[in-house]
């Protein structure tokens, strides 16, 4: 049995050992309500698991302090800035936690009868409506588990509706090379083909290059806008009219949807199927990871193809529909992730048509501000006005022998979680700069003073401590080689001291 | 607007620092015609926290709920109990807030959670290794498929019948895409037979992997023996799914049967049913299969001073490296679920995991031995599900709703699951250490009540 260790809090830097090294015997199980037996029923009988799972039980006391030590080496929105380009790190109301724990949602059983959850699903019916209007697609449907699956989707739809029209050869999905590594692989998992657009030197989808990829192969452009240069493609409607001409239909990847939400539609632009990562632009807690949710909006001509089950209105009663003729069929286990899409529209409902559109401002002037900032000490690839979030290289600190990755490390130690580095692909040493529109001006003042401070350290050939960072977390650069080359994912020693190893 | 924190005054100086006067200039770039004006759009009139809640509340008590009726469904969503403190833990803004861990070094909260749990996924389950966490049961199961087929190079995928329909389905959907064929073995509930025999017998040299559910869709157990050996013999992957991951506490686990992937879901494990999501997939294998497995994972590791830390590795089977050929294309997964499943196994260790267990099955075998004798059981060895057949649908949907009526779901009318008129005099019911002695004799009594007019 390993030794049991207990690491104090000084100054509030602490160690915390694995639970597995915490464990010891276990004098009594949890109470539990229930039935109590003594023995398994005898149909069981040889069945019986023969050697226990080897999980520690601890106290409840136990267990909540290391837990909330654990959280305490984390860094979330709570608790700092958190600018990660594409991922929209907003603030999480915390009614939504509330929303989500309320009984009459938590507590309902997916199999419950239709009419005893009509409250929950007119909340959803409310969200699918709202998505509707808000992207201009006006159907939509909840069920995607993140915006990946989403993706997914919307590809396996818009084949769907080639192959109805009897177009089955059309198999291509052209994806630029600033787009998120999900579009090729979700498109890839859908059974398409995929061929790279070359962005122009602008960093937006250069028209000849679109052009010359076009052709009677083609299902689907996945495009982003604002794409992933934090950059709106302003020919949006040449874009979608030249791959409309072509036969093709257009996805649109609603990361960067914050952008413009409330202020423009995606739809309205020729997009005919969208994404909506509720997580970024609707404020769903990312959770260290997920739980996310990616419902996809989509227009006339693709809607009988939506997945099942869906939900639809019959009068006063809402209705989960679980087959339609045309449907791409189920995707999911459920109908989605529905504590997070409660706290989604609870988003929406707080600003409502008064305010939608407050969001995007608010988001892409604090981009901008940033960019403005921070335009004479970094490079800037592609100059001019951005969206929600500004792209930066480390082209100038280069020179001193400092990379993103460094700058990136610096600003931990400055206090501030890294942008989004090495993304997107297209720039060399990107630093994506997403600060939404729920930071201070105070806080955005000190992340551009920090930038500064490190661009001029550079200048000034100061770099050590660059190159060092992070020397404030209590752990240092891991070593993410060593990780991969022989992968320990699982705690290998047991109670009782022996290897759990088994091939 | 209360998250918005900016004053007017900090939006002029903002503008005026980039040289604009008016917030319409920061959209220049938008072609005016797809400009909105402010406030045209169809939604609702903004609402105060007190508004929204009261219009969330609403709504909620317009559901009924498993805290008001006894709840006897199952199909792959359970009413376990799940203690306060593993809310309490998932609530705190540092796991709930953060990003995916990216950068490790501020970030080690999440990612030795994450060890933990799929340690201990790995251990209930007794595989080598688990990943990080996919969406849900149906798309692990799904990915499950789909990582056979990359291993083994072979299209044909083998499904049990009694594998949850809604798993078979979105697998047989994940699949279409992609070529290959998938087979389907018949299954029913009331079969005497063991149907492992026969499905090992469907195992053949183009098989990819046979996938079968156990405890199955109908609750039943079978050693699974012969179809490790048949997939010996062929080469073909060995695929666990499971619905109710507490059984794995009281009988023997995938891995005691060679499984080579083990997947299913994790919401037994202390999150709760919310109408079907978010709950969690649980993903395991082999050890030699990792390089294919999908997901993330995270691994242990030493930072630059020699100290024990963890990160996220393996990324080079993932889509931001791997794009197109990436092994699949998930990114957000469910993070939080896998520290909610940490803290609750933790509370519970092997002998609460085990109570849980025997609660959930004693309840079962209690409700077996009261059904009259109209009713009958699914035949064979039960963990916490069955199946009972009623004399006819009629019946069976007047028990549901006198039950209801006595503040308990009954079970789930099964043919609405598996689309089978055959399954239209058939309920699926199922238990958990929640269900107490007097839900189950109220139950029975419902139940005598509803068959009485039949004497």
């Amino acid at each position: 049995m390993s030794a049991t260790r207990y690491s104090a809090t000084t100054g509030l830097v602490h160690e915390e050992p694995l639970l597995f090294e915490q464990a010891h015997e276990q004098h009594e199980a949890m109470a539990l309500p229930g039935c109590a037996a003594e023995e398994a029923p005898s149909p069981l009988a040889s069945f019986l698991r023969q050697k226990p799972a080897g999980i520690p039980g601890l106290s409840e006391p136990e267990v909540v302090r290391h837990f909330v030590r654990l959280s305490q080496w984390n860094h979330g929105i709570e608790t700092g800035f958190y600018p990660l380009g594409s991922c929209t790190m907003k603030y999480n109301p915390r009614v939504h936690e509330q929303i989500a724990r309320m009984p009459g949602f938590a507590q309902a059983h997916p199999d419950q009868p239709e009419d005893s959850v009509q409250g929950l699903l007119s909340l959803l019916f409310e969200l699918q409506q709202a998505l509707g209007e808000i992207t201009g697609l006006p159907h939509v449907t909840l069920t995607p588990a993140a915006g990946a699956h989403g993706e997914l989707v919307g590809i396996m739809m818009i084949r769907a509706w080639h192959d109805a029209r009897g177009d089955d050869c059309r198999r291509t999905v052209l994806v630029p090379d600033s787009a998120h590594g999900t579009n090729p692989a979700s498109a890839s998992l859908a059974g398409m083909r995929t061929v790279e657009l070359k962005s122009g030197p602008d960093g937006q989808i250069d028209l000849t290059e679109l052009k010359s990829r076009l052709d009677d192969r083609v299902a689907a452009l996945m495009l982003t806008n604002p794409n992933t240069t934090g950059r709106f493609e302003s020919q949006i409607a040449e874009i979608c009219d030249l791959v409309h001409q072509a036969g093709g239909l257009v996805y649109g990847d609603g990361a960067n949807l914050n952008a413009i939400v409330g202020k423009a539609r995606p739809g309205d632009m020729g997009i005919d199927c969208l994404h909506i990562n509720v997580h970024k632009t609707f404020a769903t807690p990312h959770g260290g990871g997920g739980p996310g949710a990616g419902p996809v909006a989509v227009n006339e001509a693709l809607a009988p193809f939506l997945p099942v089950p869906r939900i639809e209105r019959q009068g006063e009663q809402y209705r989960i529909v679980r087959s339609c003729p045309q449907s791409i069929g189920p995707v999911f286990g459920s109908i989605g992730q529905v504590g997070v899409l409660l706290r989604a529209l609870a988003y929406i409902r707080a600003f409502g048509r008064d305010h939608l559109h407050r969001i995007a401002e608010d988001a892409v002037l604090n981009a901008n501000y940033i960019l403005h900032r921070l335009k004479d000490a970094y490079h800037v690839p592609f100059p001019g006005l951005c969206k929600h979030e500004c792209l930066l290289t480390d082209k100038f600190q280069n020179r001193h022998g400092v990379k993103t990755l460094d700058l990136a490390k610096r600003l931990i130690d400055l206090g501030f979680h890294p942008m989004t580095i090495y993304f997107p692909l297209i720039v060399h040493g990107a630093m994506l700069i997403e600060p939404t529109e729920t930071e201070s001006r105070r806080t955005i003042d000190a992340f551009c003073d920090a930038m500064l401070e490190i661009a001029r350290a550079c200048e000034k050939g100061e770099v050590q401590p660059m190159l060092d960072a992070p020397t404030k977390p209590f752990r240092r650069r891991l070593d993410e080689t060593r990780a991969a080359r022989k992968p320990v994912l699982v705690w290998p020693e047991r109670a009782n001291g022996s290897s759990a190893d088994r091939s | 607007m209360r998250f918005l924190p900016h004053t007017e005054e900090d939006r002029r100086s903002m503008l005026e620092t980039i040289g604009m006067t008016h917030v319409d200039e920061l959209f220049a770039d938008i072609p005016e015609r797809f400009l909105l004006k402010p406030g045209t759009l169809e939604l609702p009139e903004a609402a105060s926290e007190a508004a929204i809640l009261r219009h969330f509340g609403r709504a909620a008590s317009a559901n009924l709920h498993a805290g008001q009726m006894r709840c006897f469904l199952g199909a792959g969503t359970y009413h376990h109990f799940v203690p306060a403190a593993v809310d309490h833990v998932i609530s705190r803004g540092e796991f709930l807030t953060a990003y995916t861990p990216y950068q490790p070094e501020i970030s080690q909260g999440t990612l030795q959670a994450l060890f933990e749990f799929q340690t201990m996924i790995a251990r209930l389950l007794d595989m080598d290794v688990a990943n990080a966490s996919m969406y849900d049961a149906a798309t692990s199961v799904a990915e499950a498929a789909l990582m056979a087929r990359r291993v083994t190079r072979r299209d044909r995928v083998l499904m049990a019948e009694s594998l949850n329909p809604r798993y078979r389905a979105v697998t047989e959907n994940y699949l279409a895409r992609n070529g290959g064929h998938i087979c389907i073995q018949p299954a029913d509930a009331f079969d005497e037979r063991d149907p492992i025999p026969s499905l090992a017998r469907a195992i053949d040299d183009q098989t990819a992997c046979v996938i079968v559910q156990y405890p199955d869709f109908f609750g039943r157990i079978h050693a699974l023996a012969p179809l490790r050996a048949a997939c010996d013999e062929h080469g073909a992957l060995l695929v666990v799914a499971f619905s109710d991951a507490t059984a794995f506490g009281l009988i023997e686990p995938p891995g005691h049967f060679g499984a080579d992937i083990a997947c299913g879901s994790g919401q037994a494990l202390g999150i709760p049913m919310s109408f079907g999501g978010p709950h969690i997939g649980l993903f395991a294998c082999r050890q030699r299969f990792v390089r294919q497995m999908p997901g993330r994972v995270c691994g242990m590791t030493e930072d630059a001073e020699g100290r024990r830390g963890f990160v996220l590795t393996l990324s080079t089977r993932e889509q931001h490296i791997r794009r197109e050929k990436a092994t699949s294309n998930i990114c957000s997964n469910q993070g939080l679920m896998c520290t909610a499943i940490a803290c609750h196994l933790s509370l519970l260790g092997d002998a609460g995991i085990r109570e849980v267990a025997m609660r959930s099955a004693a309840a079962l075998q209690k409700l077996i031995e009261q059904l009259p004798p109209a009713i009958t059981p699914a035949p064979g060895a039960h963990y916490n599900e069955t199946v009972l057949r009623f004399p006819d649908g009629k019946l069976r949907d007047a028990f549901i709703r006198a039950a209801r009526e006595a503040a308990i779901f009954a079970g789930i009318p099964l043919e609405t699951l598996t689309d089978r008129q055959t399954h239209a005099a058939d309920l699926l019911v199922a238990t958990t250490e929640i269900i107490s002695a007097e839900d189950i004799d109220d139950y029975a009594a419902v139940l005598h009540r509803t068959l009485e007019p039949r004497k």
